[in-house]
Parts: structure tokens; sequence; C-alpha cells
């Protein structure tokens, strides 16, 4: 029972916001320690080469050099990997990317490993580097690893493809591609490490996902995990960015770290972020689509190869989320799906907010306006046909057994935005204006939380101290998104207390259990769950000092205003502090851990089916944009962008993931490319990789809709990924009514609106 | 980045005086926002300066001066102080409206004018401006003062003239003339802190619906600023119009591939210079056209 509603559904001040205004917060590079080395890398010369020899002499000789580090000091495994171990953190035999490090420096000023890195040699026999997926696949392409090309090939299969196609009116072809793209964090990527007394390696840093890193390090150090503690830095964003990257970097600044028996600190330049961090993966999509000329969908034949860059990572996980989505949220009987995820000398590519999401929402909300277009129906008239409801069945084949909104929020984002007044009127004010008006959306759906790709658990401690004073634990982590201060509001809930009584502890794998990563906008729904069990947890033993206090069953209490009460009767109550007394006299435990499993799902990857994820969300955004078809320049003019999210916990979080996750979709629709040629970044830094400033992202109107789920604590979902995966598709579907120009590439730049296709520089950059 | 030395100069005498004796290794700071990007990008064991000569002290080569006829801009204006001077608002006003596209805030209250022409970016903002307005740039040394027409002075892009032992010290440029009307249009990928893809300046003096004097000054067009008298003289004579407009914003694309060749970027440069060219002639004559 739900003790103190108040606080569920407000918005009380960030836990930890004081510390980040005021510039207290520590960030990875604010920990310096005594004796602290610099580490710098010594990239690859080449993406696609073995290495025949690495000459590491002169370097070492140089003064104040304290030890650099090839492969062959690699203590444990030489690589690392979520499914395939492949990522090596010291490449040996081979580079696979410029991104790659043939040696490793620790040396006593920045400037001085610096220094000893450009005196390194290394040798290679250059190899012929494949840098389109599509080429890779071809069956005489040079392997990059052992096992072939192909990382992952997933399928989904429903009904009989052949049938859908044969009972269509018409069939509709289109091809579409997104572009590599980088999280942009304000802060790059860095570690400090360091060995304990007792030989347990410490790293310290700018990490996502602290057990991922953690099990990476554990086997690359050769260490047992015990002996492995992963902490968490204030972190300067992340969106999914910092996991396999930190793992890297953790991994070579270990090694120096127990070469030298000093801490080490590796920090990224931006220009090492963007040639080294993984990128959200590029996609080539074409879709198939049977219609009838009423407007029903009767098949979808689609077919998706992701760039994977040099390294598996997140790929096998990303290219699945694509494969259970890939038809959108529309009713369709029929459906092959087949989703390719391949390795090429590009900057491999992993984890990024909407995992892999925004590439195919792009695909397929560009293309629902492509064939509405071709019936002569309005995009709304025939999304609405097509589009899912409660009990409807998914392409994967689950029965969809929540509350399916989409269509709500369709209805919402379309009577706010003025949807069918500026559809008509626009195109008649066009003609006699420059800047040519035009509004379009986008809708989805998406699983919660990890779905049928892992198992899903996490855990909570919370503890109560005799004083009063409360604190939680997860192995969770806070990078900006506000899961502090949801937990927080839980525990503050559950118990009864004030939100400021609680303290959040440090993100440290000493600390807590392994509970996943902090990843697939799962933190509320997984986390927010265990937490809430460890606050029940601990409250009960508090009700049971309570109740033999005042001779009442524990059931009958309520805890509220720092108070444990009878429910029926508030005025016979025990002050919360006297309440901890009586069960500390009693020798009760007052910390709890909780922990959290998801309802069960599966997944058959041989027959392409299952029930994907144990619950969706579901959304819709619109844009309004102004297009100068004689420049190229497009505006985002506003936006209204509704999300249900079960339950808001505290709305001006939801509010904040909608307007960031907004504003990512505008830089991808509009701006944001990692450009490599042959395997050379060419964009390597902010001057050239663009992203959207405040005065390119226009008004963002956040709609919040609460649809209960019963599998979410307070029936809250999720909402951080939905956000960043329709505002790309919205704009080019405003761009089409604007200007009557489909584009089907991202991003929309300057010079796709004026010409239909990008530039390209033929000047190289090479690092 | 490598490491340099500092010197800082509190007057114009002391630093040309540093400059006469030390005059290749060391590099001008004013408000170092390309200073400080260059010098970044230089990698242990490449050359770079040996040292940094500070200017910002120099009182006397900053400001806003007007003598009736000619307007004086110190080289170390940052761009807010020109974009909002009355000045400049009243006499030049689309070197203010350069001024006010460069960056953003931050930038434009530490950047200078004198480093925006001296960087030679071909997409320097306030340069097109500059040209427009006829300025000269103005530079001294210890041998004495030398004036140049300021598009005279650069030889490539990021190439000026400037002698190893001379200081710009200031732009100057007539008022425009009675009844001109101008107009300074950029174009970047984003609406703040972007660096122009293409810009135009340009200035017309309309008497009696006949247009008198016109000027054209597109910026990342040519290999070095100019003005494009080719279409500056389609329209001399004639009265006003979208099609005559065109028609020269024609001629300045046509001039670019002339001096520039076909290049990886010419099939987008070649409609948008023209279409900014007649947009910016049609916002200068106003009204009605
Ligand atoms: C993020 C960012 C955004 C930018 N956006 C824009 C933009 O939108 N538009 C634009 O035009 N520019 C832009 N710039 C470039 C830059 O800000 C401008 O060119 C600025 O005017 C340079 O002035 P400064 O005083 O900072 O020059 P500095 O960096 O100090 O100097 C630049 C060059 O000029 C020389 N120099 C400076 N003053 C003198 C002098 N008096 N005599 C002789 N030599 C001198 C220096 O030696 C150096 O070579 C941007 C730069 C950054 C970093």
């Amino acid at each position: 029972m739900n003790q103190n509603p108040e606080i569920i559904g407000t918005s009380p001040k960030r836990v930890d916001v004081r510390e980040k205004v005021t510039g207290a917060a520590r960030y990875g590079s604010d920990l310096k320690m005594e004796g602290m080395l610099y580490a710098k890398v010594k990239h690859a010369e080449y993406p696609h080469a073995k290495i025949l020899s690495v000459k590491t002499g002169r370097a070492k000789k140089l003064k104040g050099v304290a030890a650099v580090a090839t492969a062959a000091d690699v203590p444990g495994n030489p690589a690392f990997g979520a499914i395939i171990i492949d990522n090596q953190p010291i490449a040996g035999d081979k580079v696979r990317y410029l991104g790659d490090a043939v040696a490793v420096v620790a040396a006593e000023t920045e400037a001085i490993a610096e220094k000893a890195v450009s005196l390194i040699k290394v040798k290679y026999k250059e190899l012929p580097g494949l840098f389109d997926p599509r080429d890779a696949l071809k069956p005489d392409a040079p392997l990059i690893h052992e096992d072939g090309n192909l990382i992952v090939h997933h399928k989904t299969r429903r009904g009989d493809i052949e049938a859908g196609f044969a009972a269509a009116d018409r069939v509709i072809e289109r091809s579409y591609s997104v572009q590599r793209v980088d999280h942009a964090y304000i802060e790059p990527e860095v570690v400090v490490a360091y060995f304990e007394p007792d030989g347990t390696l410490v790293v310290k840093g700018s990490h996502q996902s602290i057990f991922n890193i953690r099990s990476a390090v554990s086997g690359v150090m050769g260490l047992p995990l015990s002996k492995v503690r992963i902490v968490q830095a204030s972190l300067g964003g992340s969106f999914g960015g910092k996991d396999d990257v930190m793992s890297v970097l953790s991994c070579r600044a270990g090694i120096l770290a127990q070469q030298t028996g000093r801490p080490v600190m590796l920090s990224n330049s931006r220009e090492d972020s963007l040639i080294e961090s993984y990128k959200r993966h590029p996609y080539f999509m074409d879709y198939k689509v049977g219609v009838k000329n009423d407007g029903t969908i009767t098949a979808m034949e689609i077919k998706m190869v992701a760039d994977g860059g040099a390294y598996a990572s997140m790929t096998q996980f990303v290219t699945w989320r694509s494969v259970v989505h890939a038809t959108g949220p529309y009713r369709v009987p029929h459906v092959k799906t087949d989703v390719y995820g391949v390795y090429t000398n590009n900057t491999y590519t992993g984890a990024f907010r909407g995992f892999g999401s925004p590439q195919i929402t792009f695909a397929y909300e560009s293309l629902m306006d492509e064939i509405a277009e071709e019936l002569g129906m309005e995009p709304l008239e025939f999304r609405r046909i097509n589009i899912l409801h409660d009990n409807d069945i998914t392409a994967t084949g689950q029965i969809l057994d929540h509350t399916v909104s989409v269509g709500q929020a369709l209805d919402v984002t379309t009577s706010a935005s003025g949807w069918e007044e500026k559809r008509a009127r626009f195109p008649k004010e066009n003609s006699g204006r420059i800047m040519k008006r035009g509004i379009g959306l986008a809708c989805s759906y998406r699983g919660v939380a990890l779905g049928a790709e892992g198992v899903d658990a996490t855990g909570a401690t919370v503890r109560i101290h005799s004083d009063g004073s409360v604190d939680v634990a997860t192995g969770l982590v806070e990078m900006g998104q506000g899961l502090k201060t949801i937990f927080s509001q839980i525990v503050a809930a559950e118990l009864g207390i004030p939100i400021d009584k609680i303290q959040y502890r440090p993100t440290d794998t000493s600390l807590i259990v392994d509970g996943g990563p902090t990843v697939a906008s799962r933190s509320t729904i997984m986390g927010g769950s265990a937490v809430k069990k460890a606050a029940i947890g601990v409250r009960e033993r508090l009700f049971q000092a309570v109740s033999e206090k005042l001779d009442v069953a524990p059931e009958d209490l309520i805890a509220a205003d720092e108070k444990i009460m009878l429910k029926n009767d508030p005025s016979r109550s025990v002050a919360f502090l006297e309440a901890i007394a009586l069960a500390l006299e009693t020798g009760l435990n007052l910390s709890c851990f909780g922990w959290h499993l998801s309802p069960p799902i599966w997944w058959d990857e041989e027959a392409g089916k299952g029930d994907a994820y144990f619950t969706y969300v579901y959304a819709c955004q619109i844009a309004e944009v102004e297009v100068d078809p004689e420049t190229g320049k497009v505006n985002v003019v506003e936006v209204w962008a509704a999300h249900d999210v079960g339950k808001a916990i505290n709305p001006d979080t939801v509010r904040g993931q909608i307007y960031g996750g907004v504003a990512t979709a505008i830089g991808y629709g509009l701006l944001e490319d990692v450009e490599m040629v042959d395997g050379v970044t060419k964009t390597m830094n902010m001057d050239e990789y663009l992203i959207p400033t405040a005065m390119d992202v226009g008004k963002i109107n956040a709609i919040i809709l609460e649809n209960y789920d019963k599998y979410g604590p307070y029936g809250a979902k999720s909402i951080a990924e939905p956000t960043a995966e329709l505002c790309a598709p919205a704009i080019a579907n405003a761009v089409y009514h604007a200007t009557g120009k489909r584009i089907r590439d991202l991003p929309l730049n300057l010079e796709r609106i004026v010409l239909g296709h990008k530039l390209i520089k033929k000047k190289r950059r090479v690092r | 980045m490598i490491p340099f030395n500092l010197e800082r100069a509190e007057s114009l005498e002391q630093a040309l005086e540093f400059l006469d004796r030390d005059g290749t290794e060391v590099k001008i700071i004013a408000g170092g926002t390309d200073l400080m990007v260059e010098l970044r990008e230089i990698s242990p064991g490449e050359k770079g300066p040996g040292t940094v000569l500070d200017i910002t002290p120099i009182d006397e080569i900053r400001g806003i001066k007007d003598d009736g006829s000619t307007i004086t801009v110190g080289a170390l204006t940052p761009h807010r102080e020109i974009s909002s001077s009355p000045i400049i608002l009243q006499y030049a006003p689309l070197l203010a409206s350069a001024c006010s596209t460069v960056g953003a805030a931050q930038h434009r209250n530490i950047a200078t004018i004198g480093g925006n022409v001296i960087n030679g970016s071909p997409a320097a903002d306030s340069v097109p401006a500059l040209v427009a307005l006829n300025a000269e740039a103005v530079f001294q040394s210890k041998s004495g003062e030398r004036v140049s027409l300021l598009k005279d002075i650069y030889l490539k892009p990021y190439q000026t003239d400037i002698k190893d032992d001379e200081i710009l010290t200031a732009v100057r440029f007539p008022r425009l003339p009675e009844g001109a009307t101008s107009s300074y249009i950029k174009l970047g990928r984003r609406n703040a802190l972007a660096i122009s893809r293409m810009n135009v300046a340009v200035v017309l003096v309309i008497k009696d619906g006949e247009i008198t004097e016109a000027r054209i000054s597109p910026g990342s067009t040519t290999p070095t600023p100019d003005r494009i008298t080719t279409a500056e003289e389609l329209l001399i004579g004639k009265e006003p119009s979208e099609e005559l407009f065109r028609r020269a914003g024609q001629a300045v694309s046509e001039e670019m591939i002339n001096r520039s060749g076909r290049r990886w970027s010419t099939p987008y440069k070649e409609p948008v210079i023209a279409a900014l060219t007649a947009r910016a002639l049609g916002e200068a004559a106003g009204e009605g056209v």
C-alpha cells in the first residue's frame, strides 16, 4: 500500500542539484591524486592492418616516462565483450579501426606522455579495409575478425509473407539510411586507476554501467571480480555512451597502474572521444509493404544492415530491438524482417539513447507518410486505420495486455498542435513566402527495459539509521536523468518521511550486488521496484516493533508524516524516531535489500517470435518546421511530444527527458553526422560535429500521458529513450509537407534539402 | 598544444618595439578565439610560435571614432561593441549586423574585429561587410604606418600581407553615402554559434527609382574577399526589381565559378549564393521590390 502518496507525482528539487550548480560536484577529471601519472594512447595508424612490430625503446627512455605498455603487458584476457569477446584495450596482432591502441604510456605530465607517444614506432602490414557494411557481407570480402564479418542476423516472422502480398492491392518499396552519430556528452571519457594495499584495483571515472565495466576489467586484468572496484564520479552526460569505451579506458589505466604502482589518469580529448568512442549504428533499411486500397496494411518485408564497426559491442542487442519493433506500432498480419549487424573498419557502434529505434522509426514513419500519399490519404487517417489497440498482436506475435495508447497519443498531439487546420492551411500560404511551413508527425511503440534479450533483475538497499536518517544504494547510476531523486522520492513515500532525510550512497561496485546496466530506460521501472521493495521491507520491521507497542496488527499501520500510525485512527501513533528506537532495542535489522526480477518473457531466435517485452510505452511527436528551399535551412518552430509513462513519479523529470530527447533527435534529424571517409573520422571536434544550440530547438510542448501499468512502481513505466526516437522522422515528414521534397537519408542538412544528396569533401584530415 | 612564452605589451610603442626586435616567431593575441584554437592543434614536435604577444592592454587601438566622414574602428574593438555602437548602427548598419552574428555572446564580448580581419577565414563575418564599405586596413610598424584597401591585404585563405613587424591598428571606412541602404545576410547551419556557410553584404543607393550605386561583397565565395563588379554593373541605372536582383545573384555565382573553378561544393554554392545575393539586394531595396 502506498504510504505517503503526496510525494509521488510531484517534482521536488533534485537531491544532487546543489553540488552541481555550485560547482562542488567532482567529475572524473577532478579526481587528481598524489603521485598520479598521466596516460596517453598511441593509436592505430591504419584502419585495418597487421601489427608487425611496436618499438617502444625511445619512449621508455624519455625522462619522466614511468611505463609504456603494449599488448604483451596485458595480464589477463586480451579482449572483453558482452557476447563476442573481441574488443582489445591494447591491440596485439591487428588493428581494426583508427581508435585502436597499439601502446599506452604513463608519464609525469600529459605533455611528456604525448611526446613519448610520438616516439613509439609501429610497423604495419596494411590490409584492405571495409567501410560499408554491405561490402563486408560480400562473399569475397576480407575478414575483419576470424569468424567472419557477420556479427549477428536476427529475424522476425509472422503469418505468411507471400499471402500477405497477394492480399494487397499495391506493393510499395522504399529505402532509407541513417548516419553515424556521437553522444556528444559535454565531458569526454576519463578514469583514474590505482591499487589499494590489499591488491584491489580501483577505477574511478565517468562510468555509466559500473558492473559491465567491472567484468571487462576483471577479465583483462586477470583479477577476481571481488578485487575490482568501479566507482562512478559525477557524470557529465552519457546517453548510453560511457560503457564499452569506459571499459577500454579502465583497462588501459589499470595496466599502467599495475606496472608503475602509482595512480594513473587517462583522460580523452574531444578528438580522442570522437575517434575512439563507439557511436550510434548507421543503418541501411529496405522496406516492402503491401496495402489494400482501403488503407489496411497486409504485409511488411524488411531488410536492414547495421554498421557495427570494428567490434561487436552491443550490436546483437541493438539490432534485436530493431527486429522486434521494425514494423512500428501497426497491425501487420504478415511480417518478414531480417536485420544484419556487420563488422567494418569504421569506429565501432553500440549503445546510444534509443538503442536501435531512432534508425527504424525514421524509416517506418517516413514510410507511413509515403504510403498515405500513394493512397491519396492524409497521414493521420492512414495511421488511424492501422495502429495497434488493446489486445492486438504485435509483429512478434505478442498480445498487448495493457493499455495501448498510441491512438491516444495521436489524438492529444494532433489536437494540441492544431494539426488538421495547419495541414490544410500551410500549403496554401506557402506559395507566397520564402520560408515554407510544414507540419509532420511520427509515432512509436517501445518495449520497456531489457526485454527477452537477457535476464532483467536489479537490487537496492535501504538503511534506516538510529538518528532517523536514511540511505539508499543501488547499482544503477545517476547520469543527469534524475534517478537519485526518483529513488529518494520512492523511499520517502514508503517510509513517510521528508525527502531531505534521505542520502543517496555512492555508486560503487563494492557497495552493492550487480544489478545490471543503467540502460534500456529501465531504472525507474526495475530499479524503482527494487527500491520500493527494500523500503517496504525495512518499514515492515518498524511496523513489527510498533505493532507490539500499540498492540495492533502490523497490517493496520501506515507510515506518514514521520510517524507510524494506525490506519483507521491516526491519533494512535509512534514517532518515526521512536519506532526506530523500538526496533533497534528488540534487535531488528533496519537495513533491507530489495531484489526485483522482471515478469517472464521469451524469445525464440530461430522462429523469430516471442513475448519480447513485459510492457510497452507509446508516443507521438509532431514537428512544425519552416524550410528555406533555396538555402536548405530548416528551422524547427515547435514540437508537441506526448509520451505515455504509466505514471509520472516526478513530472519535471519526465518533461526534462522529453526536452532533451527532442533536442537530441533534432540534431539527428538536421545536423549531426560523424563523417568517416575510408575509416578516417573527418568531424574531429565540435566545430565540425554540430549539435543543436538552444536557438535551434524551438518550443517544445511536453505532454505526459498516464495509463497505469501493473508492472511498474505506482504504475510507472519509462521515458528516457522513446523521447529521442521520434522527432527526426516528424521533421522529415514536415519538410515534405512544406516543400514536397522527400528525403530518405539523414541528416536533412543544407545540401540534402537543396540537392537531395550530401556533398562529400575530398580533402582528408588524418589524425 | 605546445609550450610558448607569453609577453604582454602595455602600449603600442612597446608592442612595435617587441615585434621589431623579434620578428619571426611572435604571434599576436587579441581575443584569442582563433589563435588559441590554432595553437591547440599544434602537436609536440611540430613548429609553432615561440612567443605569444598579448596586445589587449593597448587602449589606443580600441574603440570607434567618427570624424564626420570617416569612421575608424580600432583593431581591438570587440564585435559586441561594434554591433551595438550608435555610430555603426547609423552609418554602417551592415557591419553592426555582421558583427552581431559572430559566434555566441561569449565570443562577441571578447573576439575582436582585428582578429577577424587578420585571421583571414573566407567565412569571417565582418570582412564582407568591411569590403562593401570600401574599408581600409591601417598597419603600424616601427618604421611607420601602412594603409591598404582591406580587400587587397588577402593573399589566399587564412593569409594576409601583414609583415612580421606590423600590427593592425584599425580598419576605417567612409560613412555610407546619404540615402544608401544596405543588408548583410549570413547562412549558417545553426541559428547561433555557426560559422557562415556563405554570407553576403550589399549596399545600394537608389535615386528617383533608379540604382545609382551598388556594392556586392559575398563571403565564402571567392578565394579572397572582393566586390563582384560584374554583378554590380548589371544594376547601375536600372530600376530595382526581383528579376534584376536574381540576375545580379546569377552574376555573382558565375564570377565565383570563374575565380574558383568547379569544386566539390559548387553544386550547392552556385544556386545558394545567387539566392542570398538576390535576397540581400531585395532587403536593401526595401518594400515594394
Ligand atoms: C566557437 C567559435 C565560434 C566562432 N564563430 C565565428 C563566427 O560566427 N564568425 C566569425 O567571423 N568568426 C567566428 N569565430 C572566429 C573568431 O572568433 C573571430 O575570427 C574573431 O573575430 C577573432 O578575433 P580574436 O580577437 O579572438 O583574434 P585572435 O584569436 O586573438 O587572433 C586571430 C589572428 O589575428 C592575429 N591578430 C589579432 N589581432 C591582431 C592585430 N591587431 N594585429 C595583427 N594581428 C592580429 C593573431 O595573431 C591571429 O593570427 C569563432 C571562433 C570560435 C572559437
